[in-house]
């Protein structure tokens, strides 16, 4: 077994889990079921209709954040990238915010007068943040999502309008590549108002969930900004090259 | 995952009794330390063992091993390992000890144990790592202020009369020292330690 990179076709999907648990929620995102016998990662993904090899590029470099293969992703097509990444943007809104927000709430439930103030304070800054980083996703799942598979598509089916042509000269994904703000900062704030500088806040039971939640949340962000930085946005820039070049209108 | 490397604590313990030294080791032992060791038995030797190994962290010295003139000896020995930690035991203290901590043949065990658990887990008194880097120098809170309430550099340049690359270079010293990075966080921090009104806040 390779030491960096644990998983492989053949290993069995059983032991994904064993060897590392933080994979549970990738398993979760590509819609894997329980109940694995002695299956390997193949057999399961060819059960489920998975790209395995994509698969497996995903769990290895979660696994190892010294391994990402950039260019081995980026040939996987858009729709593949993108229904991993829209499917990561719906555990974050339906499963960690809503986590995050109970254990904020649970704290003000418990909190007494002295410490009523701060806990408010949390839970403001965490409510705008998630007005926040909801709009951001909206704003992928609604516009950026949709153009890269549509490029893809054009690409494909060798159908490129005018109208698409004329989105990738005015509002090419290099403009939303400079506006793409990166979410974790902020979350990485509150971890340490909590952490350093908040006074005990007497509610440790919730505040060491609250605590783990948010580090876990900010891992799973760095790794899915990584994907859209370093896979997906050199992918659409790639496919609007090449439409340029092939309708000829560079 | 990386591992932390143990690296082992060097401790030279130096007394003329075998027993002695056996007493120490396992006092070290009982209170948790697992050290690399030299033992030596006069001074001669443990002045050698000093000079072969610079980086022995702790040194255990009876007084039996140091000829007449303890004091100079001890300075001696001092010498060879000024980054040490040094402990002296004997009858009587020495004047002008230049030891970190001083044990009697006559204490009993529990002054023992605790003058060694001192001695191996009290940190040093270093004046200069003793200064809080996490507190806010006046100028600092000044501009954590104006940037909690939503000022830009320029505004804030103007308003402190200083030049927009001393803010930055404030803001870049807060963050730092605070570990917050939005003007969010530095907001909550700011009001938290009531540097703002949140009404003021608010009213932006």
């Amino acid at each position: 077994m390779n030491k960096n990179l644990p998983f492989a076709s053949q290993t069995k999907m059983a032991d994904v889990i064993h060897i590392d648990y933080r994979l549970i929620p990738i398993l979760g995102r590509f819609g894997i079921d329980y109940g694995f016998n002695n299956k390997t990662v193949f057999e399961v993904c060819k059960k489920h209709d998975i790209n395995v090899w994509f698969f497996l590029a995903i769990i290895n470099s979660y696994h190892n954040p010294k391994y990402f293969p950039e260019k081995q992703l980026q040939n996987f097509s858009a729709q593949l990238i993108i229904q991993y990444l829209s499917h990561t943007h719906a555990y974050y809104l339906n499963n960690k915010v809503p986590d995050i927000e109970r254990c904020i709430n649970e704290m003000e439930k418990q909190s007494t007068d002295a410490n009523y103030q701060n806990i408010k304070l949390l839970s403001n800054f965490f409510n705008q943040y998630k007005v926040e980083l909801k709009k951001h996703l909206d704003k992928e799942d609604i516009t950026v999502f949709p153009y890269a598979i549509s490029l893809e598509q054009a690409l494909e089916s060798n159908k490129m309008d005018n109208k698409l042509i004329e989105k990738i000269k005015k509002q090419p994904i290099e403009e939303y590549e400079r506006s793409h703000e990166n979410m974790e900062v902020k979350l990485s704030d509150l971890k340490n108002l909590i952490i350093r500088h908040l006074p005990p806040l007497l509610c440790k039971d919730t505040c060491q969930k609250l605590l783990t939640e948010l580090f876990r949340l900010e891992a799973d962000l760095e790794n899915h900004s990584r994907i859209e930085d370093n896979v997906l946005i050199p992918k659409v820039k790639l496919l609007e090259q090449k439409i340029l070049e092939t309708s000829g209108t560079e | 995952m990386e591992q932390n490397e143990i690296k082992k604590l060097k401790i030279a313990i130096a007394a003329k009794q075998f027993l002695y030294r056996l007493g120490i080791k396992t006092l070290i032992s009982v209170i948790g330390v697992e050290p690399e060791l030299y033992e030596t038995n006069n001074y001669d030797s443990t002045s050698e063992c000093l000079k072969l190994n610079p980086d022995i962290k702790y040194l255990i010295i009876n007084q039996d091993i140091l000829p007449h003139a303890k004091e100079a000896y001890l300075q001696k020995l001092r010498a060879l390992c000024p980054w040490g930690k040094l402990m002296v035991i004997g009858d009587e203290s020495i004047e002008h000890c230049p030891c970190a901590s001083f044990m009697l043949n006559t204490n009993n065990q529990k002054d023992v144990l605790e003058k060694f658990q001192d001695f191996f887990f009290e940190p040093e008194k270093n004046p200069l790592e003793n200064e809080n880097t996490s507190v806010l120098s006046d100028r600092e809170i000044e501009v954590l202020k104006t940037v909690a309430l939503g000022f830009s550099n320029k505004e804030i340049a103007e308003k402190l009369f200083i030049s927009t690359n001393t803010v930055i270079t404030h803001r870049k010293n807060i963050t730092e020292k605070l570990g917050i990075k939005t003007i969010a966080g530095l907001t909550v921090y700011a009001i938290i330690n009531n540097y703002i009104d949140p009404e003021t806040v608010k009213s932006k």
